[in-house]
């Protein structure tokens, strides 16, 4: 008894502590902690947040760079930064889930994002009435391909499946790896092959918002499930799959990385990230990107996104008006344009023009247009071991019952959840 | 342990606190023993405790949560990829288990006979200890992935041109073969112990009566061993149900899910925030362990004092 009143008494003169700590400070002004931890990033966001603070006196802004699990554990312990800027994934979209995140709709930042991007946010989870999160950078992704070798080979970027096996076959005939793979590593057998496979014929909003309404019968009698709608495209994956390097499956991304800049294949399943690694080595090599074709159809042609970067403001935050001072100076065209110039992202807002990247030239049509969507792989929670299962398909295991194994992993969770 | 390790057969046991006091004990002892007791408590039983609890519920390590009573569990035992963890654990260990004692055995018995550079070359095979798991498990990765295939390619070996840790049915061999690298030099010592503390005289006898080399081993050596095998299999199958680190570092439970272990299935549950669902996978593993010891307690009991 007399224990736990000491310990109260401490804890008591430690919060006091803290208090007199933070008011010493509110005098001039208010502390904002902005969790932001993309490395590649941190120099600019570095200068973005001394300019602010520069630039006026009522907010003092922190950049806090530790990484997401010290983030997830600032949440559990009720002491969450007061604005994150973080990769949107279904890590994130917990805190959305369970509306531990504060409303941003009423935010200027919030009215000039494209409104038909919101259904991509929606995706991972919802706070019934609020907008809990904002995007900042959206990432497109689909095949990179070496426009040397294919203007050796007088080919032309393929818009059809058929077009696409006729490049892979005229390239393999004259003695030219068509895909680099680099099957080792399962993420990017799940982020490239699957999900451009299952995205550039599979609507994945509506398939996804089936297999909601399924829920736990999601199985062979189902009208929505794995098996029915990805054997299809996962089949046409392991044909081509049948067009990479002998050692795929020992190769790891960054030999893929480096092989690819050193012309040894001529198609590449990897995201705008890959680009700054191949040109470690080769900085002049003339790349370009494409959507996967799928189907026969032109018009199905679509390109990879994902938000790589979203704005929240956690509901636990007691700096809520000086957050969203720092988030509206985020959004400013000056800040979060070259942001995105800068890391080969698409800027969220209406009016902003592309990257001026040449490389990602071949999908900004398809992004400004929205034929967009966003890979399954990453839309399955990661419970599931669904990289493990798209490695398996490209190291030949059955498509059919890799299928059925994850409608049955899928009804589980939803029996448990 | 120590009475297991350094008693030779037939000695009687010391007769302890011949002497016996039944006086009350000094209550300062306990005070001596209660750093340990709160940091341990601390530690390991109370988060155990927590965990347990949370299994019953439906959290996912943040926000709310409520009692589901025994859901993750009816869910856990129809989920074949838990089932397969466990088999994969289970099996990889037995067979782990079985590498790692007969090579230590046999490395022993080398190492203390009349040998030249007898002390260099147990440094030499006990080095793979100090170095940590996940560094051995990335340069054997390196090795199976580019350097095995090169030697195998130029040599013309087909089974070898393809990395092994990319063959769904045979990753495991490359997982038992590292764990066992790593793992041979502690039963080694334990074994290098034991050989040493057979006294010479038994061997001499059995020579004096015609024995040859395979019968002294056959017949004097492992019966005077089979207490610290006994302890070498325990230790041994008790770290490898942990199995983590290496086949992180090589496989990464792959390919496909081929080798993901119990301890890999139950982080990934943490990491993707399925916490209470795999807190009810680690309550289970924690019951089958603890079976597990008591089988290895009673099946061993009587024999490991020899």
């Amino acid at each position: 008894m007399r224990a736990r009143a000491t310990a109260g008494a401490l804890g008591v003169a430690l919060l006091a502590g803290l208090l007199t700590a933070c008011g010493a400070g509110d005098g001039e002004a208010e502390t904002v902690r902005f969790t932001f931890s993309k490395r590649e990033a941190i120099p600019y966001m570095t200068k973005v947040v001394d300019d602010y603070n520069a630039s006026q006196d009522d907010v003092r802004v922190e950049l806090d760079t530790s990484g997401v699990d010290v983030v997830s554990a600032s949440f559990v312990r009720g002491n969450p930064p007061d604005l994150m800027l973080a990769n949107y994934n279904n890590e994130v979209a917990r805190f959305v889930d369970r509306c531990t995140l504060s409303d941003l709709g009423d935010t200027r930042a919030a009215s000039a994002i494209r409104t038909d991007l919101q259904p991509l946010m929606d995706q991972y989870g919802r706070c019934e009435g609020r907008t809990s999160a904002l995007p900042y950078s959206v990432m497109a992704a689909s095949v990179i391909y070496n426009k040397t070798i294919f203007a050796e080979h007088d080919l032309e970027v393929p818009r059809t499946w058929s077009e696409l096996i006729k490049v892979a076959d005229t390239l393999a005939d004259e003695g030219v790896t068509p895909f680099y793979g680099t099957f080792k590593d399962d993420w990017t057998v799940a982020q490239g092959w699957f999900d451009y496979a299952v995205g550039g014929q599979v609507d994945t909003i509506d398939f996804f918002d089936r297999l909601a309404a399924e829920g736990s019968d999601v199985g062979p009698r189902s009208a929505a499930s794995f098996e029915k709608d990805y054997t299809r495209p996962l089949e046409q994956m392991t044909q081509l799959a049948g067009y990479v390097n002998d050692d795929a499956p020992s190769r790891a991304y960054g030999d893929g990385n480096l092989a690819f800049a050193q012309g040894e294949a001529a198609m590449y399943l990897q995201g705008p990230w890959a680009f700054s690694e191949i040109a470690k080595t080769a900085p002049d090599l003339d790349l370009g990107t494409f959507p996967l074709p799928m189907t026969d159809d032109p018009a199905d042609l679509k390109v990879r996104v994902n938000v790589d970067l979203a704005a929240i403001i956690p509901e636990g935050s007691q700096h809520q008006e000086a957050a969203r001072d720092f988030l509206e100076h985020l959004y400013r065209p000056e800040v979060i344009e070259p942001y995105n110039e800068s890391q080969l992202g698409y800027t969220p807002t209406t009016d902003a023009p592309p990257p001026s990247d040449p490389r990602l030239a071949g999908m900004t049509d398809y992004y400004d247009t929205g034929k967009v969507y966003q890979g399954a792989s990453v839309l399955v929670p990661k419970t599931i071991p669904l990289t493990s299962y798209a490695q398996g398909i490209a190291f030949g295991e059955d498509v059919g019952t890799t299928m059925r194994t994850l409608d049955e992993d899928w009804a589980r969770l939803a029996m448990r959840q | 342990m120590s009475t297991l390790t350094t008693t030779p057969k037939g000695a009687a046991r010391p007769k302890r606190g011949a002497p016996h006091h039944t006086r009350r004990v000094e209550p300062v002892y306990y005070l001596f023993l209660l750093p340990s007791l709160v940091l341990f408590t601390l530690a390991i039983p109370v988060p155990a405790i927590i965990g347990i609890f949370f299994s019953f519920t439906n959290s996912i390590g943040i926000g709310d949560w409520e009692l589901v009573g025994l859901v993750n569990y009816v869910a856990a035992f129809s989920d074949p990829a838990i089932w397969q963890s466990y088999l994969f654990t289970f099996g990889f260990s037995l067979v782990t288990v079985l590498v790692v004692n007969v090579a230590a055995f046999l490395l022993a018995v080398g190492l203390t006979s009349r040998i030249r550079l007898k002390v260099s070359l147990r440094a030499v095979f006990v080095i793979p200890m100090v170095v940590s798991g996940i560094i051995i498990a990335y340069v054997f990765n390196f090795l199976f992935s580019n350097s095995l295939p090169a030697a195998g390619t130029s040599l013309g070996i087909p089974f070898l041109s393809t990395s092994l840790l990319a063959n769904p049915d045979l990753a495991w061999v490359a997982i038992v073969a590292v764990t066992a690298w790593q793992a041979v030099p502690g039963a080694l010592l334990i074994y290098i112990a034991g050989l040493l503390a057979i006294p010479g005289d038994v061997y001499e006898a059995a020579e004096i009566d015609g024995a040859s080399r395979a019968q002294r081993l056959t017949r004097i050596t492992l019966p005077l061993m089979a207490g610290y095998v006994v302890i070498n299999v325990i230790l041994g199958f008790k770290n490898f149900l942990n199995a983590y680190d290496i086949i992180v570092g090589l496989t990464n439970g792959g390919p496909g899910t081929s080798t993901r272990s119990v301890a890999m299935t139950i982080i990934t549950g943490f990491n993707s925030g399925d916490y209470a669902y795999q807190m009810a996978n680690a309550t289970i593993f924690f019951v089958v362990a603890v079976l597990i010891a008591f089988l290895q307690l009673s099946v061993t009991r009587g024999r490991n004092t020899l």
